[in-house]
């Protein structure tokens, strides 16, 4: 395993893998922000191997592992040899239509990975103007500053599953909290919630909506989320994740009129990480 | 047969396609949106697009789609 020094180096082993491909297959789709953040952090890493490419990427006391393969058999056969999944914590995860993905979570489950989550993504369009915003003067809700990180990240770390949902690190707040893209609501000057959102021209995407145990039934949920709708009048498309345990969370989407569109995300982790 | 900008219009009815020149960069289409794509094209022109196709330079915009639909169907 060598430490990735330049997003080139992980463009170039993964048109290796590409190069005489009969099937390939990947789950290996970082923004170039997001893969030079990992590359700038000494995050990423990658094992070359006939026929398929892997990345891990080091994330708290996990490792995340992504794949450029040939083929599915490919796949199978180089991910059997990978002697970190015998012995560190590993979680992967596979992106598409549930049937499309059975036969690759066959795969993954015969060299010991199991089904640890699944995520389904909710869109909601918007197809006409939307109404002015409201007035957000006096709003309790404002974007965060640098000094709200720590506790985003507390928050966001007590609210959501660090194997399943991809919580981002210190430095990735920082940058959103740059781009003013996380809102927080403050009761007596503390975090009480935050929406952390990413949007790129006329879409955008809920990364994290969370709302501090201690401030629930306060209405702050729906304070953030009709702010942040009201702050993005150009956007045409909207989406999020969500894991399919929070039914609470998927029925709150709904009312805000996002619906499943049919994509689901399998997480599977090795025997290292307990269920 | 339906055209490029039909097909793109199915997939994601609230974006106007026609004006936009980099599709990537507007977030209109996504990694997974280009595989609903890619396999909406194959069915309306009866091609097979590859995976190694499957990359944003070949989706951003609607000359780059169609330039890749010629060029699979010029292999078949």
């Amino acid at each position: 395993m060598n430490a990735v020094h330049t997003a080139g180096e992980a463009l170039a082993a993964l048109r290796d893998a590409k190069a005489g491909a009969t099937d390939f297959r990947t789950n290996f789709f970082p923004s170039e922000a997001k893969l030079q953040g990992w590359i700038d952090h000494s995050e990423l890493f990658s094992d070359v191997h006939e026929g398929a490419t892997f990345f891990l990427r080091k994330d708290r006391d996990f490792w995340h592992l992504y794949f450029c393969a040939a083929s599915p058999d490919a796949l199978q056969s180089q991910a059997a040899k990978l002697s970190i999944l015998m012995a560190e914590p590993v979680v992967t995860d596979v992106v598409g239509n549930q049937p499309a993905l059975e036969e690759l979570l066959a795969r993954l489950e015969s060299v010991g990975l199991r089904r640890y989550a699944r995520l389904q993504r909710m869109a909601r369009a918007q197809l006409r103007e939307p109404s002015p915003s409201p007035a957000t003067g006096d709003s309790p809700v404002v974007c965060a500053d640098k000094a709200d990180c720590s506790a985003i990240l507390a928050l966001i770390e007590s609210a959501f599953d660090r194997c399943a949902e991809q919580l981002p690190q210190l430095y990735e707040i920082e940058s959103a909290v740059d781009h003013r893209q996380v809102l927080v609501a403050k009761r007596d000057q503390a975090v009480a919630g935050l929406l952390f959102f990413e949007t790129q021209g006329l879409a955008s995407s809920i990364r994290f909506w969370a709302v501090a145990r201690q401030f629930h039934s306060l209405g702050i949920g729906s304070l953030l989320m009709r702010h942040y709708f009201g702050t993005q009048s150009a956007v045409r498309r909207f989406t999020l994740w969500v894991n399919t345990v929070n039914e609470n969370a998927i029925t709150k989407y709904g009312h805000y009129g996002y619906a499943p569109d049919g994509l689901v995300d399998h997480v599977l982790a090795n025997h290292i990480i307990p269920t | 047969m339906k055209s490029v900008v039909e097909i793109l219009k199915e997939i994601r009815p609230e974006f106007d396609f026609a004006p936009v020149d980099d599709f990537i960069a507007q977030g209109m289409l996504d990694s997974f949106d280009m595989v609903t794509l890619v396999s909406a094209l194959d069915k309306n022109y009866g091609i097979s697009i590859l995976g190694t196709d499957i990359v944003p330079e070949n989706f951003q915009n609607l000359q780059t789609i169609e330039a890749l639909v010629n060029k699979q169907k010029a292999k078949v």
